[in-house]
């Protein structure tokens, strides 16, 4: 009795089992068209495209989606929803594994991640050579990430610019203004900010620790990097590093920086009122406007700069996304597509900024009105265009292939300083572990 | 008193009879025939397991020969250079120490206490067993992000546990638990414990309801308290159990990847990450180098094999 | 008296282990009730969030699909990773031989090897199979794993023998005996087994979504995953799917834990 009940459930499960995946090659087959090489048959055509973020990046995409719709009543997108580790996961097991069939035409990419993935695995994507995207209406910082011995691999499109944004509250209570705080450079910045926090008992930075952002947003300020020209890695001897260092140090002893030690817990610091500013991307916008009480307390400028190191800048970026073309496809299709929405359409940049705080990076979607208008949340700032300007003077840096090992290293070192190790012999130990991985 | 009730389950005739020795057999042609059909029985689920794991093993290990970037592979010179690089290895090394500090301290604890919370709920007199039994299971169903998730809280600066540290007077200040290495990865090892004592139960539960209640009924009329019954009775019958709970742990926690990966991200300063996160990022976070990866992966494979043969050593009766 | 004392520490110990597992679930389920906001600052009483975190969850994420997906693959992954591996545990046990006994050790090495390891050669296999995107691709792998034998054999151990050769002599077949003797005796390895199965199905991560790669049959898991990837994440929503995705597993304990209860005794009697 037992035994055929078993069985008879066993043979049921696997008749669904074969049911479920018979109407799955059926309707993936249409899926693999989409995906496939050829879709451009049916004359309009599908564009397959993964990323990630529903509120921010497919938001952006459904709208360039019914803004080409416009001209093309055919043209549809088929948006497949993947956040940045998976996406890199399945790119890195689909070039492995030789299967670029299953590529879909589009994918987003983070800026960091893409020297490393066209060095090792060219063919995932296809360049922008015969695109007709006009790379010179994009910042060059920007356009340098997706650039590999000269050519294009990604159109940029979420915006990384590095802001400063204050609490214009707290500093009030300090005696301050966010123009004490505009313009200055990091001695400055930490003697500022040791007053704040004798007088408010805020700190005017927060950052995860064991986490680079900062660093590397200090390096880039001063068009410095973990490496140099010939992607030998450069922790050692680096001036700007040590002194990109020096000042992090400085910021956690005296307390002007407090560390946490994950992204909740950093994001609940600016929710929570419990900093008198932050440093990042400006993407993290999107983070402190989810503190609606906190609406008109905020203000916007840029960076604070390195004392002493050539080169040095008010500006920097953190992160942010290109867009790639996949070499499986309907290249014609995705090429124009793209140059007529995202490097090409004020009205798209127009319509995702209002509802998503998704920043333009071509740099003609800034001129429009909709970027000069004044930000309730930001005390009437204009922050769009202020932000648009500072992304125009980010001075360009070298990424690197081993971008995440050196950073990842720097890290380990930072930690190792913070507990009294001596600078030097860290950041020689973190050279060591980057040459080592190098190696193999 | 003791020396007999230990005596009682390893004496008992038939037990260890059966055990030591096959059933007699009367007719080797008879023998074939059912050595046949216990064949028949294990060979679909066993060919499930050789074309899905150990083909895609086999082309590991001929990965784990090659070096090079992304799919540029080629054979190593000398073959096994992917092997010997790991000796210069810093990180390997740390990610190594501290994935076996994890399952030293964390694989014992755990099953110490997966049996006696077991051995407790099979008193037939105790209340509210299925309130126990359930409470007690539940976190293994939680996902792994989410644990990680609300550990973290818990475990942050200004979050509950130092609160309530605080209150009670067993902390002056907070403590930044996930910022040092010897807390975090206390904290990794209570996370392990939380998810996992209860999933170990289960086995336990399932293993003492073989047992017979006539063993544990005459270790008491013998007069044996219910420590010694436990130490001296149940824990000999649950062997069989013990030893592959004994050996999945040891294996999960030397693959032991999610923790580290979600709760503390490796941190501070990579040491509170385990072999199979580093194994992860050189593979994919990395500019991928998957002969190495697999490389460090057969070290896995073997650190695994030596220590489940030498449970199996120790805790195998029936050979 | 006496003996009331002396269960004291048994009780004591209980009561401990009880609610340090509840408290961190109390935490979620509270959390599913309250705003984003007040998730990050760790407010402990319920709030009235609840239908606003639902509301957002569904309209931004496809989780009834998901939910069902889940479901489809866990069941079916244990309901056939059951039958197959208790009827080997109980094959490499009561007719062990050396042969036999060698192969289970060497089954065994298959779970020794990180998956990150075999993923790539394994993805190829399907690829080649045409089995991408295939549900049946995340079933298959599945459904034997050498610990599964290893549980049915580990138990099979205490199945006394002689009650086998009385079947035999009262002339049952080999797989009758299995059927009708030897499956109603286990139930409380069946419960375990199934338990810990549709558990390891139903928080799968990495293969399905290798495997799965567009979103068609996108399980719960890979929707946790896609909840935290923006740059804002609603963490009164993320906790309320998180409470969500939990609820299953616990549900399967509940409805097969009356088995672990179930003395075999009386049932070999």
């Amino acid at each position: 009795m037992t035994t055929f009940r078993k069985f008879t459930a066993g043979a049921a499960v696997l008749t669904l089992a074969a049911a479920l995946s018979a109407c799955s090659s059926s309707s993936s087959g249409g899926g693999d068209d989409t995906s496939g090489s050829s879709s451009s048959a049916s004359g309009g055509g599908t564009l397959s495209v993964w990323c990630w973020d529903p509120n921010f990046n497919i938001y952006a995409m459904q709208a360039a989606e019914k803004i080409y719709q416009q001209d093309h009543p055919d043209f549809s997108l088929d948006i497949t929803e993947v956040s940045w580790d998976d996406l890199q996961t399945n790119l890195t097991t689909l070039a492995q594994s030789n299967q670029l069939d299953q590529l879909p035409d589009i994918f987003l990419m983070q800026n960091n991640a893409y020297q490393k993935n066209v060095v090792n695995y060219p063919d995932l994507f296809s360049d922008y050579t015969d695109s007709g995207v006009d790379f010179s209406q994009f910042p060059d910082s920007v356009v340098a990430y997706s650039t590999v011995d000269g050519v294009n691999y990604g159109l940029p499109f979420d915006n990384g610019t590095a802001i400063q944004a204050v609490r214009t509250d707290i500093l009030a209570d300090a005696g301050y203004t966010v123009d004490d705080f505009t313009d200055i450079t990091w001695d400055q910045f930490i003697t500022l900010g040791e007053d704040v926090l004798a007088k408010t008992g805020q700190p005017m930075l927060t950052g995860q620790a064991g986490s680079t952002d900062l660093i590397m947003m200090m390096l880039q300020s001063a068009g410095a990097s973990l490496f140099d020209d010939a992607g030998n890695p450069t922790i050692t001897d680096n001036d700007a590093l040590n002194a990109a260092i020096d000042v992090y140090t400085r910021l956690v002893k005296s307390g002007v920086l407090v560390e946490v030690n994950s992204w909740d817990e950093y994001i609940n610091t600016i929710v929570n009122s419990n900093t008198a500013g932050v440093i990042n991307g400006v993407w993290i916008s999107a983070s402190i406007q989810s503190a609606p009480d906190q609406s008109g307390l905020w203000a916007v400028t840029n960076l604070p700069k390195l004392d002493g190191v050539a080169g040095a800048t008010n500006y920097s970026a953190n992160g942010g996304s290109s867009w790639a073309i996949s070499s499986n496809a309907d290249y014609a299709l995705a090429a124009d597509f793209l140059n007529s929405t995202f490097a090409g359409s004020t009205e798209l940049y127009d319509t995702i900024l209002p509802a998503s705080g998704a920043l333009a990076n071509w740099i003609p979607a800034g001129q429009s009105a909709v970027y000069a208008e004044p930000q309730e949340f930001y005390g009437g700032q204009a922050i769009y265009a202020l932000v648009v300007d500072f992304a125009t003077k980010v001075p360009s840096n070298n990424t690197g292939v081993y971008y995440y090992e050196a950073r990842d290293a720097v890290g380990v070192a930072i930690t190792a300083i913070l507990n009294g190790t001596d600078p030097s012999a860290a950041l020689e130990e973190a050279q060591q572990t980057v040459e080592f991985a190098m190696g193999g | 008193m003791p020396a007999e009730v230990g005596a009682t389950p390893s004496t008992s005739p038939g037990k260890t009879s059966r055990r030591r020795s096959r059933p007699p057999s009367t007719s080797t042609g008879l023998e074939r025939r059912r050595s046949l059909t216990g064949w028949t029985f294990l060979i679909p689920a066993s060919l499930v397991i050789l074309l899905m794991s150990f083909w895609p093993m086999i082309q590991a290990a001929i990965l784990s020969l090659q070096t090079g970037r992304g799919r540029d592979l080629s054979f190593a010179d000398p073959l096994w250079l992917n092997y010997q690089r790991m000796l210069d290895d810093e990180i390997l090394k740390q990610t190594l120490t501290t994935t076996f500090i994890y399952l030293i301290i964390q694989v014992p604890i755990m099953l110490g206490m997966a049996l006696i919370l077991a051995n407790l709920l099979n008193d037939p007199n105790l209340r509210f067993k299925g309130l126990w039994r359930t409470a007690i299971f539940l976190p293994s169903a939680v996902g792994l992000v989410s644990y990680a998730l609300v550990f973290r809280t818990m475990f942050a600066t200004d979050g509950l546990v130092n609160d309530i540290g605080m209150a009670l007077g067993f902390l002056d200040s907070p403590v930044n638990w996930l910022g040092q290495t010897w807390s975090a990865r206390m904290v990794i090892i209570l996370g392990l414990l939380w998810r996992w004592t209860g999933y170990n139960m289960i086995f336990y539960l399932a293993g003492l309801q073989t047992i017979e209640r006539s063993t544990l009924e005459a270790a008491k009329i013998d007069g044996a308290g219910p420590a010694k019954t436990f130490w001296y009775v149940t824990i000999p019958q649950l062997k069989p159990m013990i030893l592959l709970t004994a050996i999945m742990s040891t294996n999960g926690t030397l693959q032991l990847f999610d923790e580290s990966y979600n709760l503390t991200n490796g941190g501070p300063g990579n040491t509170s990450m385990t072999i199979s996160h580093y194994l992860y990022n050189v593979s994919f976070r990395n500019s991928p180098n998957f002969g190495y990866a697999a490389a460090i992966s057969y070290v896995i494979l073997i650190l695994v094999a030596i220590l489940a043969a030498a449970q199996i050593k120790i805790g195998d009766t029936r050979d | 008296m006496t003996r009331r004392l002396r269960r004291l520490p048994g009780y004591l110990f209980l009561g401990f282990a009880a609610l340090a597992s509840v408290f961190p679930l109390y935490y979620m389920a509270v959390s599913a009730t309250n705003t984003s906001q007040d998730v990050l600052a760790s407010r402990l009483i319920p709030g009235s969030n609840l239908m606003a975190n639902f509301e957002s969850l569904v309209t931004q994420q496809p989780l009834w699909s998901s939910v069902w997906h889940s479901t489809v693959i866990a069941v079916s992954t244990t309901v056939l990773a059951v039958v197959i591996t208790s009827i080997a545990g109980y094959g490499f046990e009561v007719y062990h031989t050396r042969a036999k006994d060698r192969l289970m050790g060497f089954l065994l090495l298959a779970v020794m090897i990180p998956f990150a390891a075999t993923m790539i050669p394994l993805f190829r296999l399907f690829a080649d199979l045409g089995m991408v995107n295939s549900p049946l691709a995340v079933i298959l792998p599945a459904i034997s794993t050498p610990f599964l034998i290893l549980l049915f054999r580990q138990a099979s151990r205490s199945f006394p023998r002689e009650i086998i050769e009385a079947a035999r002599l009262d002339g049952l077949k080999e797989l009758a005996i299995f059927a009708r003797i030897y499956l109603p005796t286990m139930r409380p390895t069946f419960a375990a087994a199934a338990v810990i199965t549709f558990m390891t199905a139903w928080n799968n991560f990495l293969w399905p979504k290798v495997i799965l790669i567009s979103n068609e049959y996108q399980t719960l898991p890979i929707l946790l995953s896609n909840i935290r990837a923006g740059y804002v994440t609603d963490y009164g929503m993320l906790m309320l799917a998180v409470l969500i995705a939990s609820l299953p597993a616990m549900v399967i304990f509940l409805i097969l834990q009356r088995s672990f209860a179930e003395g075999i005794t009386g049932a070999i009697k």
